[in-house]
């Protein structure tokens, strides 16, 4: 009962204020909305992506916070299509200044993949084959940097390539490279795999098989149920290639 | 001695319990679990990654801020109220006075990192969240020890302020500054350039190490072990030694 009497009454009544105070106070309020009424009308631009700043500059300006500081860019980033009362397509935003804001995000925090993932599925999904490829080779570029640690994301962008882009002979490229260089323990079989599925898809039969007897006879594997895999794939490859060969006699 | 040490430090914690200090402290925690909830819908992967490193930058420097102007404007009043010289009128050292000080402000700061981090308990390993939780408890330790300092040396509350952030602020980034000027991007072999390479290796002697408390890596990667901590606590007394004799040698030349 006190506390509410105290809030209620510990200021002097609205009387008390001389009418001079009073009249500036409403007319200083009108003043104010005058002034904005002057003003332009906002109307909402879109921005282009500007180019991003040093590494050093965002660990400075975060007082020495880079993984914050990169999250943060991942989200401003990945948000960037939707500014303040205009909405920007993907198709629109220069895929090579993105790159350089998604290395920039990687530099400040090497051990995320949120750059890499929103490569892949995000502005790697569009339907601009040639934005698409300024993509995939960002990722490529990446894996190359460090394969054991990108290949999945390459892995996606194999799949992309032969299934979206229709180019085999860069799916390819990708497969051959996942299998050459992403030699690590932590690689499952099926990425090393997956040049197999590509040359199978291109109609080279024979190298396929060639590939998956020579992954065999190397002793590499260890594990038995890529070895079951990969000994009924031997099986399907000969089928397929005997029905080609049947098929060309005819 | 030590009961009127321990009479300060009882009243510093009361008197930020009548200020709402931790009234306060609860509110940045459920603004902080909004905003990184908030975060979380945003992240399409790493969400706990996302939201414990945002979380722990946000919490870092609310804790900072939070602290430094409980510190200050309490130690002000006192100045201004003539609290101290009635206090300083009785059997007091003026040592005791700051001990008392200094021990009541390390109880608030306790508080505020067990605050802080039973948030991100939510987001991250126990265990990185209670290394990160004691290595912000002695960052703060020496935030306080810097805020009497400045305070003791300045008087007044914008001036004292300005000068913890400014201190705070290089002390964190100093080691990258450092790295710029030793490698520059363009070689200058002018007697300013050498000069201010010269002041800025200056300051990475004097400054405390600060880049190396409270890491947001830990909580996201868990790359910190309780060996982690030692040094920090090394740093952390040298540093409050250093600075709490800056601060008394003020205080005790301080007519009033």
């Amino acid at each position: 009962m006190h506390s509410y009497y105290y809030f209620i009454h510990k200021d002097r009544p609205v009387s008390d204020v001389p009418g001079a105070i009073k009249f500036f106070l409403v007319l200083t309020l009108l003043l104010q909305l005058l002034w904005h009424s002057l003003q332009d009308p906002i109307v909402a631009k879109a921005e282009d992506l500007a180019a991003p700043l040093s590494t050093r500059t965002y660990v400075m300006s975060s007082l020495g916070e880079p993984i914050a500081v990169s999250k943060l860019l991942n989200l401003w980033l990945q948000a960037f299509d939707n500014q303040p009362g205009a909405s920007i397509s993907f198709h629109q935003l220069d895929y090579p200044r993105l790159t350089e804001w998604l290395d920039t995000s990687l530099a400040l925090d090497p051990r995320g993949h949120y750059p890499m993932l929103v490569a892949a599925r995000v502005y790697g999904s569009i339907q601009d084959h040639e934005k698409q490829r300024i993509m995939m080779d960002y990722i490529f570029y990446k894996f190359n940097e460090d394969p054991n640690k990108y290949w999945r994301w390459l892995a996606h962008v194999v799949i992309t390539a032969k299934h979206e882009l229709k180019d085999l002979n860069l799916a390819l490229k990708y497969a051959n490279a996942l299998a050459e260089k992403a030699t690590g323990d932590n690689v499952p079989y099926w990425a090393k795999d997956m040049k197999i599925i590509v040359l199978e898809d291109m109609g080279q039969i024979e190298a396929a098989k060639i590939l998956v007897g020579a992954l065999i006879d190397s002793n590499e594997i260890t594990d038995p149920y890529e070895l079951n895999f990969l000994t009924s794939k031997i099986k399907v490859l000969e089928k397929k290639l005997l029905k080609k060969r049947q098929s060309v006699e005819k | 001695m030590f009961f009127q040490i321990l009479t300060i430090s009882k009243y510093t914690v009361i008197e930020s319990l009548r200020n709402r200090l931790f009234l306060l402290t609860f509110l940045v925690i459920v603004i902080s679990f909004a905003m990184v909830e908030f975060i979380g819908d945003l992240a399409i992967t790493e969400h706990r990654v996302t939201q414990a490193a945002i979380l722990a930058a946000f919490l870092r420097m609310s804790a900072v801020v939070i602290v430094t102007l409980f510190v200050v404007s309490s130690t002000v009043r006192e100045l201004h109220d003539k609290t101290l010289e009635m206090i300083l009128a009785m059997p007091i050292r003026r040592g005791n006075y700051y001990l008392g000080k200094l021990i009541g402000y390390f109880y608030i700061a306790l508080v505020v990192s067990i605050l802080f981090g039973s948030l991100l308990l939510l987001y991250a390993d126990s265990q990185q969240v209670f290394i990160w939780s004691v290595s912000l408890f002695m960052e703060l330790v020496l935030v306080i020890a810097l805020s009497l300092v400045m305070l003791f040396t300045f008087n007044q509350v914008p001036s004292a302020l300005t000068g913890v952030f400014i201190i705070y602020g290089a002390s964190r980034i100093v080691t990258s500054i450092f790295l710029m000027a030793k490698y520059p991007i363009i070689a200058h072999t002018s007697i300013a350039q050498q000069f201010m390479d010269g002041f800025i290796e200056l300051l990475t002697w004097l400054l405390p190490d600060l880049h190396r408390y409270t890491q947001t890596e830990w909580l996201t990667y868990n790359t910190a072990d309780w060996a982690t901590l030692l040094p920090l606590l090394g740093q952390t007394i040298i540093y409050l030694l250093f600075l709490s004799f800056i601060a008394l040698f003020d205080f005790y030349r301080k007519n009033f």
